[in-house]
């Protein structure tokens, strides 16, 4: 018992796995016990959460936003890829950092500038997800790229690579594993901003859609079921891109023992 | 060209040698740190030493106290960083470029998103020597020699501290440089691994009568017993700067290329005259 509240101590996955349960269901019955008025109860979440399940309507939604964040997600991975994997020639170095900063770009500022340069919804909402995400690949990558340690770069030198052999063994074959890591670790942005740029273009159905319709009519029942579909997909990406890293490169689970 | 030809009375064989064409020459090598210097006129010359009757590579140990400038001569030497002023040359002349020499680093650094095989491979290709299809035969017959056969297919992590000195031992000497640097071989290893190192080590100064290792170090009495020439880097009083203070021609002491030199009394008197002098 001691040790569940000791720095560093190590416990083993039964353990953890109980904790959380544990934890869940506590937090669950203190919601359960202290909630009432307007915010639903768990089990009424649940109830809606289990209702929306079968409904042609909430795959469809669902489909839609999947599809249009896997657009972005791979439009964006090219982006980062082609900016970030040039950022150590000196000519696009500059251009890589500029692109870190447009993290401080707030899309509604944008949203106008992106609607003329546009041709439909469709595109908009793609457009203003690639431009809410590449900021956010491109920070992380660069991060990992100065991190590498000037050993790598010495042994390909020895190794008689010349600058261009070094840039694809150290940075592209090296550290492919870290792009599917930013994509993991980034999925979460491009989720979150699913719902905002749904929200521009609502012809075309979407979780984001489906959301501010049941926002509008105060049904938080539904709307917080809705949310936790989010996270259970959420989860769900976390974990195959997760699979997908230590099956497709498998010393990174090694580097993890 | 020929030097010295050297003869003791009980081991004619053993101890005749001499000294031949230059393989590589530092010549008034100065590096300096913003305003710091680290290395000051460092000249050091090392030549072929042949022995009849005997296929006999190079070894050389450089000798310093610990932060003395000891890695930035390393660099300097392999081609990896460029002094402030001087020139480091190598047969006929020719400036030593990066890729010129075989390079171990101090933790034996590996592509750790590579296995073994494939580092290797890598490493042999870039080998103007080795024809494509000689190339798999070549690992496979370096891997049985250094003991890495069933290891091949691992990637870096997998192996022992050892094992990945060995692996990129063979990774350097794929890549077909006559030179070898390693950077402190001997650090951090039990007596046990201290013994095999130095039995690799000489393993490869035999392969060939021009591969020439260049072991930076400060453990004195290993490098001496395996080197047949140690150069000893230090600061001198009141200058700026660390230089070889001293080059101990271990042939000349009768140290160099014997099995037991640290019974010897000489040896024990050198490695205490290079301590004095640290």
């Amino acid at each position: 018992m001691k040790q569940l509240f000791a720095p560093f101590a190590n416990m083993s996955r039964k353990v953890i796995y109980l904790l959380v349960i544990g934890q869940l269901l506590v937090a669950l019955m203190l919601w359960h016990n202290l909630s009432h008025g307007l915010i639903p109860k768990p089990i009424k979440i649940a109830e809606n959460f289990f209702a929306l399940l079968p409904t042609k309507v909430f795959w469809d939604n669902i489909l839609v936003s999947l599809v249009l964040t896997l657009k972005a997600m791979a439009i964006s991975i090219l982006v980062t890829l082609f900016f970030a994997y040039l950022s150590v020639v000196p000519f696009f170095s500059g251009l890589a950092k500029f692109l870190v900063k447009c993290r401080y770009l707030t899309l509604t500022g944008l949203i106008f500038v992106f609607t003329l340069l546009t041709q439909d919804g469709s595109q908009l909402k793609l457009s203003l997800l690639v431009f809410g995400i590449v900021p956010f690949f491109v920070t992380s990558f660069l991060s990992v790229i100065t991190s590498i340690k000037n050993q790598e770069y010495d042994l390909c030198k020895t190794l008689r690579y010349n600058r261009w052999q070094t840039l694809y063994e150290v940075i592209i074959i090296g550290k492919a594993d870290q792009v599917l890591e930013i994509i993991r670790q980034n999925f979460a942005i491009s989720w979150l901003m699913i719902t905002m740029v749904e929200g521009l273009s609502m012809s075309e159905g979407g979780i984001g859609t489906l959301l501010i319709k049941y926002n509008k009519y105060n049904d938080l029942g539904n709307v917080l079921a809705i949310q936790l579909s989010i996270f259970l997909l959420g989860l769900f990406f976390d974990f195959l891109l997760g699979f997908l890293k230590k099956w497709l490169f498998p010393y990174t689970k090694l580097q993890t023992q | 060209m020929v030097v010295p030809l050297h003869k003791t009375s009980n081991t004619i064989a053993m101890m005749e040698y001499r000294k031949e064409e230059i393989l590589l020459k530092a010549e008034k090598i100065n590096l300096f740190f913003g305003e710091k210097q680290v290395l000051r006129d460092i000249d050091l010359c090392i030549k072929n030493i042949v022995r009849p009757g005997v296929t006999q590579g190079q070894v050389v140990s450089l000798l310093g106290r610990s932060g003395i400038g000891k890695t930035q001569l390393f660099r300097i030497l392999s081609g990896l960083q460029k002094p402030t002023s001087g020139t480091v040359t190598g047969i006929d002349n020719k400036p030593i470029m990066q890729g010129d020499m075989g390079v171990v680093f101090q933790n034996y650094y590996l592509f750790e998103w590579r296995t073994i095989r494939q580092s290797l491979e890598l490493a042999a290709k870039k080998n103007p020597q080795l024809k494509p299809t000689d190339i798999k035969d070549q690992i496979d017959q370096q891997a049985q020699l250094f003991n890495l056969t069933e290891h091949l297919n691992k990637y870096p992590q997998q192996l022992s501290g050892g094992q990945r000195q060995r692996a990129s031992i063979i990774q350097q000497l794929l890549n077909g440089s006559n030179f070898l640097l390693l950077d402190e071989p001997f650090s951090g290893l039990d007596v046990i691994m201290l013994e095999k190192v130095v039995e690799l080590l000489l393993k490869v100064s035999l392969s060939d009568e021009l591969k020439t290792l260049i072991l930076v170090s400060h453990d004195i009495e290993t490098s001496v017993a395996l080197a047949d020439t140690t150069f000893i880097l230090a600061q001198e009083d009141g200058k700026p700067g660390a230089t070889i203070i001293k080059e101990v021609d271990l042939c000349e002491r009768e140290l160099a290329w014997e099995k037991d030199v640290k019974n010897k009394k000489e040896f024990a008197n050198t490695v205490q005259e290079i301590k004095a002098l640290l």
